[in-house]
């Protein structure tokens, strides 16, 4: 990934700059139906020419799944969402590829779409071979008694899909010399594209490489495979050469992977002094049209996290996945996290009016005092100091009651299992890195050079971290889950230890002298089998107009990020994510009609905020060390997590009507 | 398919250039692939997001949303055009100090409109740059850096014109 100083004069290498001798466009012709059979296809590359279907790979990745509910790379005997591809052309000029669309002709015959969770569970299977829609579904923790409590609330909530539309469409050059495939992509995982294409379309592994191009964000949905990566490689092998295909805003908002789409029951028992002594929880992800994204995985996620930061000693959680005829669900920025903090601090909000409690109160007297494991497997340290100073500095109580602010306590559980690799070289005074996760608007390079001035004296200027290449590491994991920082700082940090001990077996001792003066390759793979989370507290305040209209006036949160080893990044990601969270409670919503066809056709449909719905910003962050060996605590999902919950708190003070989902509209405030 | 393509005639960058372009190819495509001025970004194709913004006889236009025949006989700035003899012009400059950007996509844009914005030599309210980037989409950085830069930039173009990398 290019450095800002490259950016900024427009010389950043993205996947559309490339271009290679004799390449073609690719264009595909996409499902214009929600559910139908395919009678028959005819031009381009079609179903006729490959059977595949799309295999694993990255953080989209749901595991192992019934093959009858595989997304088939081409689409076979039906379709199931609209913008499902169904063929490819191939043209020297992008312009003429997208005329030659014109030239596929396929037929269908309509059938009835199932576009809700509830369609779902009690309609017919999407696809033959299946039993039921559901995908995946499991309980969560040990199943109690009811205890008696005096007080018992139970509500329902729901949070709508949201397409991620980072400004970087994706995008791919597939390149085959007759033996070796290299793949140039815009993506946050390498080894996970590396992986899927390899398994869908059965390649040796040691004759595929896959560069990361600059990336222009991806907020997770450039981790998975999708069936146009799988398409133009096998192009790009059979017609021998390169292919690149670019997908259009209109694709990407049907067709990519959107992100949310959840629905959750929610039934708490709890004391007269607010202490919750139990939980019970149904999650139901809308996973769209086929196993195997996150969508499957989801549903286990959210559930495990719903008790967050408080201790609630008794939880019992069934988490379901199902079908739906849209496109398959995956992550976005925050991943479950935000739904699950939504549907708790929603419950913490409601046993707080029952009560006639402050929301501070409410939610401090079920942190913990001590290391806490949660009967659902989330396992946090003592969260009430944190929450209590965090109340303290936001000033939550003063402008609870001259503002009617919301507040929102969330946990922000670090994505590092799997680890991460890196690699250190030095040769001719230089000195490269990689990293198996993919920087894509983050400044890894930032703490990298930074660590390793630390803990080599290498100075920063020689320094490059070079893009995600499996070429050049022999694994990786990926960026997402905020974890590169933590999990990427610490590979960074135990390669260059070894790098040290290399340096002083060779020279008797270590010194920056000896280092540049020799040729070395360090290499590690540093795997991480702990759960590392930080806490966070966010505070708002909003205003309505007479027409419904919400203006968020100010955010503040309070963020633990363990050690702030890019601090103006640190704050750059905040007000971003905090953007965001603003989007999915004002602005953002995936919509499709009774028919299935798509309604938010464009970036202004789809919501994105714009600068002017900024509110004042005030940040505050913690260094609370974690025991990584750079002290590093995940970062950049936690405003997407939290702003919503205290976003909403204030729509809810503010408008006095209780509010149960995102987005929120207008309509819904007014008298 | 293919359409008889005209002879047209522009400067960009302050160069004389000549293409033959198909009446129906966007400005944007003129620049990015017969010109090789890949800084100017597509990311809408629907002129939603102004990440193709260029300057067209010195007002910001999203290259999306004309064709290259239009741009005949007229002066195109792109982002290329800004940094002078390896020194990136202030506006470049603040966008690095002042964080406003993070996946840099959507920064040829913002920073094309920001200079027009410069170019109108006078004072503008926070209210008022965030009204005149509405057009312009960042999906990273909030915004806030992003009108950071733009004020900073004028601080150092009040302390002095460019300034080295």
């Amino acid at each position: 990934m290019s450095e800002s100083k490259l950016l900024v004069r427009g010389a950043g290498k993205y996947v559309d700059d490339i271009k290679l001798p004799n390449m073609l466009y690719m264009a595909i012709a996409r499902s214009p139906h929600a559910r139908a059979r395919v009678l028959s296809v005819k031009g381009g590359l079609n179903q006729s020419d490959l059977k595949a279907v799309v295999g694993g790979g990255g953080e989209g990745w749901g595991g192992p799944i019934n093959p009858a509910s595989a997304h088939p790379v081409f689409a076979q005997d039906t379709v199931n969402y609209v913008g499902q591809p169904v063929a490819a052309v191939f043209a020297d000029d992008r312009y003429v590829a997208e005329d030659k669309l014109d030239e596929v002709e396929a037929e269908y015959e309509k059938l009835k779409p199932i576009m809700t969770i509830d369609e779902a569970l009690s309609g017919s299977p999407l696809h033959a071979g299946t039993k039921s829609n559901i995908i995946t579904q499991r309980w969560l923790g040990p199943d109690f008694e009811d205890p008696e409590s005096p007080v018992v609330l139970e509500d329902e909530f729901s949070v709508a899909r949201i397409v991620n539309n980072p400004l970087e469409p994706r995008g791919l050059i597939a390149d085959y010399d007759g033996s070796k495939l290299t793949v140039y992509i815009s993506t946050q995982a390498v080894f996970g594209i590396k992986d899927g294409l390899t398994s869908t379309l059965k390649l040796d592994e040691s004759k595929v490489r896959v560069i990361q191009a600059d990336t222009g964000g991806a907020f997770g949905v450039k981790s998975a495979l999708y069936p146009e990566y799988v398409i133009a490689t096998y192009a790009a092998m059979k017609y021998k050469r390169p292919v690149k295909w670019i997908e259009s805003r209109s694709e990407h908002l049907a067709a990519s992977q959107p992100g949310r789409g959840v629905r959750g029951k929610m039934k708490l028992f709890a004391n007269k002094d607010g202490k919750v002594t139990a939980w019970r929880g149904e999650v139901l992800v809308d996973a769209g049209a086929f196993g195997g994204s996150a969508g499957s995985m989801s549903p286990f996620f959210i559930g495990m996290q719903l008790t967050g930061p408080y201790g609630i000693e008794k939880a019992h959680v069934l988490a379901t996945s199902v079908m739906t005829n849209k496109p398959p669900q995956g992550p976005y920025r925050g991943a479950g996290r935000p739904e699950a903090a939504f549907f708790r601090e929603r419950m913490m909000d409601l046993l707080a009016d029952e009560l006639g409690m402050e929301a501070d109160e409410v939610r401090l007297i079920n942190t913990t005092t001590e290391n806490f494991k949660s009967p659902l497997g989330l396992e946090i340290e003592a969260s009430r100091p944190f929450f209590k100073q965090a109340t303290l500095d936001l000033r939550y109580r003063e402008k609870a009651q001259s503002e009617k602010a919301g507040l929102g306590f969330f946990v922000l559980l670090s994505a590092v299992w799997g680890g991460e690799s890196a690699r250190i070289d030095v040769q001719e005074g230089k000195v490269n890195v990689w990293l198996g996760g993919n920087q894509h608007g983050q400044e890894h390079y930032v703490f990298v050079k930074k660590l390793l001035n630390e803990e080599l004296g290498i100075p920063q200027d020689i320094v490059t971290l070079n893009n995600g290449d499996t070429g050049m590491l022999k694994d990786g994991v990926g960026t997402w889950g905020s974890r590169s920082a933590v999990v990427g700082g610490a590979a960074i940090v135990s390669a260059a230890r070894k790098l040290k001990t290399q340096v002083e077996n060779k020279e008797g001792n270590y010194t920056l002298e000896n280092l540049l003066k020799g040729n070395y390759t360090s290499e590690v793979f540093e795997n991480q089998n702990v759960q590392l989370n930080s806490f966070g507290a966010v505070l708002a305040t909003v205003k309505i107009d007479k027409f419904g209209m919400v203006t968020v006036k100010e955010c503040a949160g309070c963020y633990d990020v363990g050690r702030a080893l890019n601090p103006k990044m640190i704050e750059s990601q905040i007000i971003g994510g905090t953007i965001q969270g603003i989007g999915q409670v004002l602005y953002e919503e995936v919509v499709h009609d009774a028919e299935g066809k798509l309604l938010t056709k464009n970036l202004f449909d789809a919501g994105l905020p714009i600068a002017e719905n900024m509110p004042k910003f005030t940040i505050q962050i913690v260094e609370h060390p974690s025991k990584m060996p750079n002290h590093a605590r995940g970062l950049g999902e936690a405003p997407t997590i939290g702003v919503p919950v205290a976003v909403v708190r204030a729509i809810e003070r503010a408008s006095g009507k209780r509010i149960r989902h995102t987005p929120v509209k207008p309509q819904e405030l007014l008298e | 398919m293919t359409m008889r393509k005209v002879k047209t005639s522009f400067k960009v960058n302050g160069k004389p250039v000549e293409l033959e372009l198909e009446p129906r190819r966007l400005l944007m495509s003129a620049l990015r692939e017969d010109l090789g001025l890949t800084g100017t970004h597509n990311a809408c194709d629907t002129t939603n997001c102004g990440a193709c913004t260029v300057l067209v006889d010195g007002k910001a236009v999203k290259s999306c949303t004309m064709l290259g025949v239009q741009a005949n006989s007229k002066e195109i700035l792109t982002i290329e055009g800004l940094a002078k003899d390896g020194n990136l012009h202030p506006l470049q400059k603040a966008f690095i100090e002042k964080q406003g950007l993070q996946c840099g996509f959507c920064t040829p844009g913002m920073i094309m409109t920001s200079y027009w914005m410069l170019s109108q030599n006078r004072d503008f309210s926070d209210e008022e740059i965030k009204r005149m980037l509405s057009g312009n989409l960042c999906r990273c950085t909030g915004y806030r850096g992003i009108v950071e830069s733009v004020k900073y930039s004028k601080d150092l173009m009040r302390k002095k014109g460019g300034d080295t990398e």
